[in-house]
């Protein structure tokens, strides 16, 4: 009982030391600072936050932009993905395009989405959507070609016609790694919105913790670094919780 | 007229002559076991009697006709089952597959997947998953959606080579069982010696590394052991221990 709870209590030892060890320099050391703030005064301003709304209403701003964004490029980057994989020749065809605009860095369209859509949850969505349309398009791409060769001779063997292989074998293989390709987005999608939200939009969790570290509130950007970092861990959990069923139900071994 | 005969077939791969011209007729109810080194050409052979390989010269004719791709008429059961199911079906939905691929209204499907699954003895195991199953069981599931499929030609490719031997022994027995009860024509690739003949109305021996003065297909034995065959006794029988010592040498052993 007190062994298996000790085993629990693991992995918690060496964060606990590093907190105590950082409240310790903050009370002691530098007492006095502008810019430190020892984590009880973090966890205070967080719950003083919390009953103001602030963190409700940030939290839920980041996550919906995050969430559309993400989701306009599942549905086209999967969409056009599944296409290219099946078609060699689309493929040949895009190859190109994709290429030239692949590498451009999703945070240098900032000053653009702003241009366009002005602040507020389309440009946010917009960067969003771009920067994770990208590896979803590749990662799907690749899942439509790696579909298991004998599957496809079993398709042959038993003379099934082009839509009935690709409803029946191809996109049922490719589901596994199409979640794969969600949650890698979900981990994208969660960094690009809170940067635009540092950058440039006035909006959410990245727009917060700006404002706290501008009027010299450390305690209270400490706060919202540490909840930044619960919902990040939260949401990509669940991520990986949703493509793990999925494999599963798909077939992947138990 | 023969269901199936090659006609002088050749063929090459990767521009290496894998079969030199080879010629033999299979006649309908036959049970062929095709024997030989490993790299001989037996696999490959199968596969152009399936019409997954088109022969370099000369042809293999089902009923006559000259086979162009696969046809519904020919079942074949792959090696490697654990990547020939669906996994994401289960047994029943995999045995489905081949009736939804002849278009099979869905109202006659259950009865005849019931029906196919007692043939085989997976009637207790309708509901699970491939993967739930031991390799014994799952080859049954492949055998089974090659029943299903109605063909008259199968074609196996060492179905039984990755199982152990009890497991091996007991589907070699349901398999004559099954070929007889259905008047199936079967064409069976191994590299096990005992396997060819005890299953073997005649077996084919093949060479690796053809010469013209050494051709592909080296040697076309009767088996004329009686049916039903039986483990012990067919394989005490004098006519079985002399055929094993007379191919011994075709498998590469000098």
């Amino acid at each position: 009982m007190l062994a298996t709870l000790l085993r629990w209590l693991r992995p918690f030892v060496f964060p606990a030391i590093l907190i105590g060890a950082f409240e310790l320099y903050t009370r002691r050391v530098a007492a006095y600072s502008d810019t430190l703030a020892p984590p009880s005064a973090a966890v205070r301003a967080f719950v003083d936050a919390l009953f103001q709304g602030d963190i409700l209403s940030a939290t839920g701003f980041t996550l919906m932009s995050a969430g559309i964004g993400l989701a306009l490029a599942f549905v086209a980057g999967a969409g056009l993905g599944i296409v290219l994989g099946l078609s060699p020749r689309a493929a040949r065809m895009s190859f190109f395009s994709i290429e030239v605009f692949r590498p451009i860095p999703s945070v240098a369209l900032i000053p653009l989405a702003m241009l366009v859509f002005g602040f507020g949850v389309s440009m946010e969505v917009s960067v969003v959507a771009f920067a994770t349309f990208w590896p979803i398009l590749i990662l799907t791409q690749a899942a439509a070609r790696q579909v298991e060769p004998i599957l496809l001779e079993v398709s042959q063997a038993l003379q099934l016609s082009y839509f009935q292989q690709v409803w029946k074998i191809t996109l049922p293989s490719m589901l596994p790694r199409l979640f794969v390709a969600l949650r890698q987005g979900v981990a994208i999608a969660l960094v690009v919105a809170v940067t635009v939200e540092i950058v440039a939009n006035p909006h959410g969790m990245g727009y917060a913790i700006m404002i706290a570290q501008q009027s010299m509130e450390p305690a209270l950007m400490l706060a919202w670094l540490f909840w930044i970092g619960i919902v990040g861990y939260v949401v990509n959990e669940l991520a990986l919780l949703l493509q793990r069923c999925m494999a599963q139900r798909m077939g992947g071994r138990p | 007229m023969p269901i199936l005969s090659f006609n002088d077939v050749t063929i090459h791969l990767g521009g290496r002559e894998i079969l030199s011209p080879t010629r033999f007729e299979v006649e309908k109810g036959e049970f062929i076991s095709i024997i030989g080194p490993s790299g001989c050409g037996k696999t490959t052979l199968l596969r152009a009697a399936a019409g997954f390989v088109t022969p370099s010269g000369g042809s293999v004719s089902r009923q006559g006709k000259v086979i162009t791709g696969p046809s519904r008429e020919v079942a074949f059961v792959f090696q490697d089952y654990g990547r020939a199911l669906l996994p994401w079906r289960t047994v029943e939905g995999n045995i489905s597959l081949a009736l939804e691929a002849a278009g099979v209204p869905a109202g006659q499907r259950a009865a005849r997947i019931s029906k196919v699954l007692e043939t085989v003895g997976l009637a207790a195991h309708a509901g699970k998953f491939p993967t739930q199953l031991s390799g014994g069981m799952q080859q049954r599931v492949q055998i089974a959606r090659c029943l299903a499929q109605e063909p008259e030609l199968l074609m196996m490719d060492e179905p039984f080579g990755a199982l152990d031997a009890m497991t091996r022994e007991s589907l070699q027995d349901e398999l004559l069982r099954l070929v007889r009860e259905q008047g199936l024509t079967v064409l069976f690739v191994t590299h096990d010696l005992e396997e060819a003949i005890y299953l073997g109305d005649r077996v084919i021996a093949l060479r690796s590394n053809p010469t013209p003065q050494q051709p592909s297909l080296a040697a076309v034995i009767d088996v004329t052991i009686p049916h039903p065959r039986d483990q012990l006794s067919t394989k005490e029988h004098p006519d079985f221990l002399r055929l094993r010592r007379d191919l011994y040498h075709y498998l590469g052993h000098d």
